[in-house]
């Protein structure tokens, strides 16, 4: 019995602190709308209100008749006036005395304020506002049974907030929603405002104006920009971005069948990469000024530079054609085949994850308590591998994230040097046309494929730094 | 205890050694023949000679890494091995040059390191245009150009020579020196600006023990910032004068007569299938990669600087606006949206460089606006306030000079990616016009004959790597230049 008043009070509790902030306040009120009138109906009858309004008016006429409220109205100005005199400010006296009577006002409220949660303290009432009067319905079992039958939405939305992480995972995905929408904008836009006329594109010089007429209904070309632009993000969100302008295909049928090939290229280059950096970069921290660090650095530094095309040709010369070891070109069944474009894909990210491994690791050795770890008299290995790289990867993953988009974006170049069917070679095959809803298609699962890796790696953060862990918990 | 003149002296010996033996070494691997075996008699000679420098260069190295080793000291064995490493310029070894003129000056100031440095850009590019001797014809502008670029030369030696004893000369003729050393820099040698700014800063009359602090200074212990320096002045001058040096008609017009020559002296770097010469077509690249690069650099970081300058510092709902909508902008990988606009406006020189901005504003906005924030919660911006400044000559006096240099490190960086972005747009036919002579272009036609013809992708794929390559050095050097933990 005792526990589950207990309970209800910290539903009550949180609450009440969810209202705090005013969008959640108004998301909480919608989504439990019955419930909230029938509690407004009984604030209204209990006349709380009027008896409010009665004790301000009370302390207001007690604040101006004692003279206090003239002797602060005087304080403001002569502090305006002095301000204005030491700043050197031209102001004149209109001006001084509007900003004195400003200050005034708001002093005002914040004294009568005060003056109102002391006399509500001093006799041992909470305020009375819709805000308690809810709460209070809330902490009673049957307040509490009549909001759960009549506004049980109301219940997921406070579990969201109340719980911080989950909290930060929702405040994360509703943004990453809103990112998407605005890709879906800006990628439609641009393409929107093309000077050339997709119909005399498609159907060549010779298209007779019937023809063009009716490609543009079929395509819904000859809608206005905001239809179109509606009917473009619903079809992002339902996957259904029409027919292709050219040949008979679905755009997103397209694009799913090419995506596997795509993304499992990432992956393996994404692994490879981490695979051979990371351990590289620790050595050459640890190693650090040695010839095998500087000859290292030289060689990730020539990995950024590289242009990963270039390096294609080069690989596909070497070890395709004078070696004869592996396929020039990708052919699905043929896992060899995938190797040398995962090479080329992962070298730019090889290169900047060694790079800041060495850098991020370097930084962290140098501090007191990898010295604290020596003295303590841990191996070597031990304080490396426990206390110096778990501090150190926080950049890394930074960086990892980043160079993912480079790589999802750079995975076109690649796979047009390798002859791979991903969705990176459709998109470069389509702009030349330009087949209009599959660039953007294209364009634009590739951003929320991004999108979801961002939020995932800024997840990623909060189990690996306590730091943003507990800012997170503390909500901020 | 080793002074400061003597420490440098030997790390600048001790960086160009390993780099005089590569040199050395691939002079020699360059020499071998593989079909049939055998050596290339003239390749092979200089690629001794190189060796010969290499060991000289060792024998030094270990005579400066002794203890007892002063810059004072006068040894004749040091006088004697400093002028053979000069005289290898003649062979190319740019590397044993820098250490012998190093260990013939004995005192380093940075005026000197640069003036080493400017007279290199100008031995290479001249070295480059003197190849046009070979082409059967040459452009009418090119032989009063060769004459005056050497005339450039010996006065640039002159100021490498003498430029220590700048302070024994008279104010005029010093002032004449160096209006005279800031006009060479017309002919786009960079360096001439670092050296005509060193000496102009020595000039000050309180500059003697005064502790080195700008970028410019700090530079010269970062010998790979330098030669990233180096290659990158010599790019930009050669991209300038090759309009006079260089005829444009090798690089155009096709020549049936002529088609996937292999390389000679003739065709440096062979000829592509219209028998166009792929060297002056490269050189001519420079021009287009440098200038796409530095202005697709340059404009997001106005635009990107200023929001986030305005974002940092008036925070709140401001920030919010501002860096969500670049949130939406920084989703789209940079190459897609680079796609996306080529596809939508067509493939031309001014829609790449407006597609590679608009994708890098949002990382500068952000940089920017971290760099902003944390400049503007320190004391000395609160009391600017305090005193009544306003708000757009906070942002401007205090909060930009001192938020800038991650910018300058990162601009540095990005003009690489840039480059590297338009040659990979170039080569799948969505960058700069096919007819224009653009580095990605030329790979774009060497990569159709990869099994006959290789040298046709390997030389503009090399040029665009160094090019790259310079750049980062030289970011990475400017980054430890105005870090405060290194300094």
């Amino acid at each position: 019995m005792h526990t589950k008043s207990n309970w209800l009070q910290k539903v009550s509790q949180s609450y009440k602190e969810a209202s705090q902030q005013p969008f959640i306040a108004l998301g909480l009120c919608l989504l439990s709308f019955p419930f909230q009138l029938l509690v407004l109906i009984r604030y209204l009858l209990k006349s709380q209100p009027f008896e409010k309004r009665t004790v301000e008016h009370e302390i207001k006429s007690e604040f101006e008749e004692s003279g206090a409220a003239t002797s602060l109205k005087d304080k403001l100005r002569a502090q305006e006036k002095r301000k204005v005199a030491f700043l050197k400010q031209q102001s004149s006296q209109a001006q001084m005395e509007k900003k004195g009577n400003e200050l005034y006002r708001v002093g005002y409220q914040k004294e009568i304020q005060e003056r109102m949660e002391a006399y509500y303290k001093e006799s041992n009432r909470e305020q009375p506002s819709f805000l308690n009067e809810t709460a209070h319905w809330l902490e009673q079992p049957l307040g509490f049974v009549l909001s759960l039958l009549l506004g049980f939405p109301m219940y997921f939305l406070l579990l969201v907030v109340s719980i911080p992480t989950l909290r930060y995972i929702v405040n994360r995905l509703v943004m990453m929603v809103f990112v998407i929408i605005g890709v879906t904008i800006i990628v439609f836009t641009l393409l929107y405002l093309s000077p050339s006329d997709s119909a005399t594109n498609i159907l060549g010089e010779q298209a007779t104006p019937e023809q063009i007429v009716n490609f543009n209904a079929v395509h819904g070309l000859d809608d206005p920009y905001l239809t179109q632009l509606g009917r473009t993000i619903k079809g992002i969100f339902t996957f259904d971005l029409g027919n292709a302008f050219e040949g008979n295909e679905r755009v997103v049928t397209t694009i799913m069948r090419r995506f596997p090939v795509t993304l499992q290229l990432t992956l393996f280059a994404l692994i490879l990469s981490i695979a051979v950096a990371f351990p590289a970069g620790i050595y050459a921290a640890v190693k650090a000024n040695t010839t095998f660090d500087h000859l290292f650095m030289l060689i990730a530094l020539i990995g950024i530079s590289i242009p990963s095309f270039w390096q294609g040709l080069i690989f596909i010369l070497t070890f395709s054609i004078n070696l004869g070891w592996l396929p020039a070109t990708y052919n699905a069944d043929n896992i060899a085949s995938l190797i040398m474009p995962a090479v080329v894909l992962g070298t730019g990210l090889m290169a900047s994850v060694a790079r800041m491994t060495r850098s991020s690791t370097l930084e962290v050795i140098n501090e007191d308590y990898i010295l604290t770890a020596r003295a303590k008299g841990l191996s070597n290995r031990r304080v490396i591998l426990r206390h110096a790289v778990p501090n150190a990867l926080i950049p890394i993953v930074t960086i990892i994230g980043l160079q993912f988009g480079g790589m999802l974006g750079g995975s076109s170049v690649t796979e047009k040097v390798f002859n791979i069917n991903g969705v990176g070679s459709y998109i470069v095959d389509k702009q030349f046309v330009p087949d209009i809803p599959s660039v953007m298609g294209g364009v634009v699962y590739i951003a929320i494929i991004l999108s979801i890796v961002n939020v995932f790696i800024d997840l990623l953060y909060s189990f690996i730094d306590p730091r943003i862990r507990s800012r997170i918990k503390s909500g901020r | 205890m080793r002074s400061y003149q003597t420490n440098l002296i030997y790390q600048q010996i001790r960086f160009n050694n390993g780099l005089t033996w590569g040199y050395a070494a691939l002079w020699i691997l360059l020499s071998i023949q593989f079909q049939p075996l055998g050596f290339k008699p003239v390749i092979l000679g200089i690629g001794i000679l190189n060796l010969f420098i290499s060991l000289v260069h060792q024998k030094l190295l270990q005579t400066v890494k002794k203890d007892d080793f002063h810059v004072e000291i006068n040894l004749s064995s040091i006088k004697v091995s400093s002028l053979i490493l000069m005289a290898s310029l003649l062979v190319g070894n740019i590397f044993a040059f820098i250490s012998g003129i190093t260990t013939f000056k004995k005192t380093l100031t940075t005026g000197l390191i640069y003036s080493i440095y400017m007279v290199l850009v100008d031995v290479l590019v001249i070295a480059v245009t003197a190849l046009n001797l070979f082409k059967p014809f040459v452009s009418n502008t090119f032989l009063p150009l060769f004459y005056l670029m050497i005339v450039i030369l010996l006065f640039h030696s002159f100021v490498l020579a003498f430029g220590q004893k700048w302070f024994e000369w008279k104010p005029t003729t010093q002032k004449i020196t160096l209006f005279i050393l800031a006009l060479t820099g017309l002919t786009g040698n960079i360096l001439v600006f670092f050296v005509a700014a060193s000496f102009y800063q020595n000039n000050k009359p309180d500059h003697m023990g005064k502790r080195q602090t700008s970028i410019r200074e700090k530079l010269i212990k970062n010998q790979a910032a330098l030669l990233g320096l180096l290659f990158i002045a010599f790019l930009i001058m050669l991209a300038v004068t090759c309009n006079w040096t260089f005829s444009y008609s090798f690089a155009v017009q096709n020549d049936y007569s002529s088609i996937l020559q292999t390389p000679s002296l003739r065709y440096p770097f062979g000829t592509d299938n219209y028998g166009r010469d792929v060297f002056t077509r490269i050189v001519y690249g420079t021009q287009i990669s440098l200038s796409v690069g530095l202005i697709a650099t340059a404009i997001p970081l106005v635009v990107g600087g200023i929001l986030g300058a305005v974002s940092g510092f008036y925070g709140r709902k401001t920030d919010n606006v501002i860096m969500r909508l670049l949130d939406v902008l920084y989703a789209i990988p940079g190459m897609l949206l680079a796609i996306t606009i080529i596809a939508s406006f067509g493939a031309s020189t001014t829609n790449l460089i407006i597609a590679l901005s608009l994708g890098s504003i949002p990382s500068y906005a952000r940089t920017m606006r971290a760099n902003v924030m944390q400049v503007s919660n320190l004391e000395y911006i609160e009391s600017a306030r305090a005193l009544g400044q306003t708000n757009s000559r906070i942002i401007s006096r205090h909060v930009i000079p001192n938020a800038i240099a991650p910018m300058i490190v990162r601009s540095t960086l990005t003009i690489g990616t840039a480059v590297i972005s338009t040659s990979s747009l170039s080569y799948l036919g969505l960058g700069v016009e096919a007819h224009i002579p653009e580095w990605g272009n030329i790979l774009r036609i060497g990569s159709q004959y990869l099994e006959t013809n290789p040298y046709l992708a390997i030389y503009p794929g090399l040029a665009i790597i160094l090019l790259v390559l310079s750049f980062n050095f030289l970011g990475d050097g400017i980054r430890d230049a105005t870090d405060p933990k290194l300094n």
